[in-house]
């Protein structure tokens, strides 16, 4: 077998190669395990012994080159490579990747709000949509036909008496505190219910979030404090805050709490009626009565609740105009959050 | 509630701006919805929460203004009338329940003029929004403005009998009430008779037979207390809403009562002429005072605050609320009957610190217990939405209210029926749905109508059964799809149509990430699905037919959608994470093509796969499906990739070989492949 021949051929080969792959081929043909080269190699055992010398030199001669042939290919067919997919793609081309889906607004508000007060030390409790008469309104102090029952207007259920859809999320005070001893530190976001008739501004369910916390020593500077960390952490640091003497059965004293006009930060502005605050909390400390309806004993326990409703909330951060929009899950609405 | 700043001066030397004042108001509690000047007076519109009824009245709000200003009330009782006592009350009165109206009193004015009211009366009613009549119901309006208690005047010659019972309605007893309408009666509803019918509905609004008119020459003027539940009820159920009504609703006191009835007549001989000749009353006389012990160190304990004995004493004086300091620093305070709210020592805590100024509290941050146990209950929720969304699905919030027609086209049988609403203002709100899929469906529709073309969304949220004599109500998870494209990468599967394979998948990848042990999907017929977790069914997946899409008005458009019991899911869910060491030895693939009966299931034949290999092989998984013109009618093409590996040593060929032989000798006696 003539060695240059075969070298000759060789080259032959490699001049034709375009591609990694096809180099590869090659490669594999001559200097794989079953290549020609390994086939060469076999054969020196054959000759005689005086041949061997030279015929061994000869073949790793063949070896070495071609070794090399097969690297400057493999550089310059790399660099070529190269060249072309950078010269052939378009970068203002759009990225390839899942489409995203979204969490909606209300979910987003429930879990900032919920992260906020995790933080503090806050469990987060969910309660039923349907709920007893007792828990809903006599567990939380607010006595059976009385005008203080007019804010609530409720759902009742046909067939059920003694059951309504919750009003408000404060029900779930009374089944937390039936359940659990003090000290405790909770926030119930949840579906609540009223049959209000609908507008840009009322629905007939909406979202609220309830917190309360309880034990030997809670006091109203507390709540302040507490609730003023919030609206710090949700609105912006610079947002003030404003308590109001309120009344709500279930606490005493009672407070609705104002923040500074997000959008006029206090100037006056059509969001805020000209006055620069706006209404987003109803609080105050745990009345007596309804620690006695649970079961703990008012002398030796205080606490503080606070409520509000996520949709206002919601409106107000993204400058949402309709309360309706929620629930009408338009893809185009749902997509901005 | 309206009030002007004139009518307060009555009351209490204002320096303060009025518009100084409206803040003020509102920081303590009175919130001021708006301020207008009108003609040199200034309107403030007030909004009264309801355990305030005191407030309902320009007395009341100027005995808060006295309180917020330091400054002295000037007395607001009016004089005994002295009644020439020979003179003899014309007319008989009778309360037939106690309960019902625990103080009635009547006073009878002869000879009056009916007229005109004066100028200054008629702007300070209209100021208030109150249309003026003639002089004698402009008198009983204006003193339930000034004093907060509702007032009625009789046309004495027109009570038949001249005879006064304060009773329960008969059944099916009617009334014309001075706005002109008839009203049908009822023992709930309390009335105030002549000796054969009802003259007025009590608190509510006077009969047209016995009112004012010009005519009239004599009167019986009527100050009472009733029962508010009751007050309440007749106005709830007659629709009838008076300023009268508001206040007997909120409660009414019997000094307010007495006072007012003087007030009322020493205006009427004034402004009418005319002469008492006569006061009767049934029931309570005495005015009660509640007594409070009040702690200053409670005050302080419950507020964060270091409020002086002194302060808290002077700002309850200040309220109308007599104050003393007894032994041990402890103040005794005597609550007038107006003040019905007062009823705990808490009560009187909130009065100072409304007083002080909420604002004055300092802010202070608790030290925060969290309980023995801290949780979270949204969380294998808050899991699953984000994984979803991470899947490319919009979450949607519908409501839990649904109209009966929605279930009912949606093809869902309830055995127990559903949870009707008994009050629902409209026919969105008849039941508590049952299941949650098809208002997801419905939001689908809508989207699809506003030309979204990809569609895929999801809902977590409860639904509602009955069960005994109860409701259940458990969360589940819906989702439903139409279109792909926005949120699977081609995979080769299935082409550009939804199918319940996309719904499967993103079934599959949530109970994988979630790690439930043991689910499967098992057909039930022809377009549903069962979930299976955990060896029980714990939801299904549709692929909606050709009737219930039209019914929804969706066209040339394939859904599917799927509603997972959430808590069953949750039940399943197995967190717990353990290390197994990474591979050693390599393993070896092998793959088998071939042609295999459509109706052959794919799940068998792995399963079939698994089972012959199983010393061997660690995965057998479908690499390649294909069905279309190389493939004849009825069968289905597929890859079969075999992974082959041992944990303790590399496998050999020799090894491997003979292994996968059988696997592919035993899918064809079998199933019957054909190996292409």
């Amino acid at each position: 077998m003539d060695i240059n021949l075969i070298q000759e051929k060789i080259e032959n080969d490699l001049a034709g190669v375009v591609s990694l792959r096809a180099l590869e081929e090659v490669r594999v043909k001559y200097l794989g395990r079953k290549g020609l080269v390994a086939e060469l190699t076999g054969t020196i055992a054959t000759l005689p012994v005086e041949q061997r010398g030279a015929f061994g030199k000869e073949v790793n001669a063949l070896k070495n080159k071609l070794l090399n042939f097969v690297e400057e290919k493999e550089n310059l067919l790399k660099t070529k490579d190269n060249v072309l997919k950078q010269n052939n793609l378009d970068i203002g081309m759009p990225g390839i990747a899942q489409k995203p889906g979204s969490l909606h607004p209300i979910t987003q508000v429930i879990n900032e709000i919920c992260t906020i007060f995790n933080r503090m030390g806050f469990s987060v409790l969910q309660g039923p949509e349907v709920e007893t008469e007792y828990n809903n309104f006599t567990g939380l102090n607010i006595p059976l036909e009385h005008p203080s029952r007019d804010a609530f207007d409720t759902f009742y259920l046909k067939k059920y008496s003694k059951l309504l859809l919750r009003s408000h999320t404060s029900p779930v005070q009374v089944r937390a505190m039936k359940a659990h001893k003090p000290p405790l530190a909770i926030i119930v976001p949840g579906r609540v219910y009223r049959p209000d008739a609908v507008d840009a501004s009322h629905l007939f369910m909406f979202h609220q979030i309830e917190g309360f916390l309880v034990d030997t020593n809670i006091k109203f500077s507390d709540l302040k404090g507490t609730l003023g960390l919030f609206a710090k952490n949700v609105f912006g640091q610079d947002t003030k805050m404003r308590f109001r003497p309120h009344f709500f059965p279930f606490t005493e004293p009672s407070a609705e709490i104002d923040i500074s006009c997000i959008i006029c930060k206090g100037r006056g502005c059509s969001v805020c009626g000209r006055k620069g605050w706006l209404e987003i909390l109803g609080a105050g400390m745990i009345h007596p009565n309804v620690f006695k309806h649970v079961g703990y004993d008012p002398k030796k326990y205080t606490g503080f609740a606070f409520g509000m409703g996520i949709e206002r909330i919601a409106m107000l951060k993204y400058g949402i105009n309709d309360i309706r929009l929620f629930f009408e899950n338009d893809l185009r609405f749902l997509k901005q959050f | 509630m309206k009030v002007t700043y004139s009518w307060l001066k009555d009351f209490i030397n204002l320096k303060i701006p009025p518009a100084e004042l409206a803040e003020k108001l509102t920081m303590a509690g009175l919130e001021v919805v708006s301020l207008a000047e009108l003609r040199g007076d200034f309107i403030f519109e007030i909004e009264i929460t309801s355990n305030r009824p005191d407030w309902l009245s320009v007395l009341g709000i100027a005995r808060e203004v006295s309180a917020i200003c330091g400054k002295k009330l000037k007395n607001p009782n009016p004089k005994e009338l002295k009644l020439k006592t020979k003179e003899l009350l014309p007319v008989t009165l009778s309360v037939m329940d106690k309960k019902d109206c625990p103080f009635y009193s009547g006073r009878v004015i002869c000879d009056l003029r009916v007229g005109p009211s004066p100028e200054w009366l008629k702007k300070r009613l209209e100021f208030l929004g109150c249309r003026s009549v003639n002089n004698i119901v402009d008198i009983t309006n204006y003193v339930l403005f000034e004093l907060g208690q509702p007032l009625h005047a009789f046309d004495l010659d027109k009570l038949g009998g001249r005879q006064i019972c304060v009773r329960r309605a008969k059944l099916n007893e009617k009334i014309v009430t001075i706005d002109g309408q008839q009203r049908l009666l009822d023992p709930e509803i309390l009335v105030i008779a002549d000796k054969d019918k009802p003259v007025a509905i009590a608190g509510l609004m006077g009969g047209e037979g016995t009112e004012v008119t010009p005519s009239t020459r004599n009167i019986l003027l009527e100050s009472a207390v009733f029962n508010p539940i009751l007050i309440r009820r007749g106005r709830r159920k007659l629709g009838l809403q008076s300023e009268s009504g508001y206040r007997f609703e909120r409660g009414v006191s019997l000094s307010a009562a007495l006072g007012a009835s003087l007030s009322a007549a020493e205006l009427i001989l004034n402004l009418a002429s005319g002469k008492t000749c006569g006061y009767k009353s049934l029931g309570a006389h005495k005015i009660t005072n509640y007594l409070i012990n009040l702690d200053p160190a409670y005050v302080n304990r419950t507020l964060g605050t270091s409020i002086s004995i002194i302060k808290i004493k002077q700002i309850l004086s200040n309220l109308g609320l007599e104050t003393k300091v007894k032994a041990k620093n402890i103040l005794s305070v005597k609550v007038p009957d107006f003040r019905k709210d007062l009823k705990l020592p808490i009560d009187l805590v909130e009065e100072v610190a409304r007083i002080y100024g909420y604002e004055k509290i300092s802010r202070t941050i608790p030290a925060v217990r969290p309980g023995e146990k801290m949780f979270d209950t949204r969380d294998p929720a808050c899991g699953i939405k984000n994984t979803l969304c991470g899947l490319g699905l919009h979450e949607v919030i519908t409501y839990s209210l649904v109209d009966r027609s929605l279930i009912d086209k949606s093809m869902i049988k309830t055995d127990a029926g559903m949870v009707e609403i008994l009050n629902p203002l409209s026919r969105e709100q008849e039941v508590l749905r049952p299941k949650l899929f098809p208002s997801l469906i419905r939001c689908l529709a809508y989207n699809l109508d506003q030309q979204q073309e990809y569609v895929n969304i999801f809902e977590i949220a409860n639904v509602f059964s009955n069960k005994g004599n109860s409701v259940q109500e458990e969360p589940v998870l819906a989702i439903a799809l139409s279109g792909v494209n926005s949120f699977l990468v081609k995979q080769g599967l299935v082409k550009d149509d939804i199918s319940l394979l996309h719904l499967k998948g993103i079934l599959e990848f949530l109970f994988n990430k979630l790690r439930i042990n043991g689910f499967d999907f098992v057909r039930q017929d022809g377009n549903k699905i069962n979930i299976i977790l955990g060896q029980k069914e714990a939801g299904f997946m549709l692929d909606l037919n050709q009737q219930t899409l039209s019914s929804f008005d969706i066209k040339n458009r394939q859904v599917v959608a799927a509603e997972v019991n959430l808590k069953q899911l949750c039940g399943c869910i197995n967190l717990e994470k353990k290390f197994l060491s990474i591979p050693k030895y390599p393993a070896i693939t092998r793959d088998i093509s071939f042609i295999i009966k459509q109706d052959v299931s794919v799940k068998e034949l792995l399963m079939a796969i698994e089972e012959k290999a199983a010393p061997l092989l660690r995965s057998a998984k479908i690499a390649d499906y294909y069905q279309g013109k190389q493939i004849p009618a009825g069968f289905k093409g597929l890859t079969v990739s075999c992974v082959y590996r041992l944990d303790e040593r590399t496998l050999t060929e020799e090894e491997v070989t003979p292994m996968h032989e059988a696997v592919c000798s035993s899918l064809r006696e079998r199933f019957g492949i054909k190996l292409r």
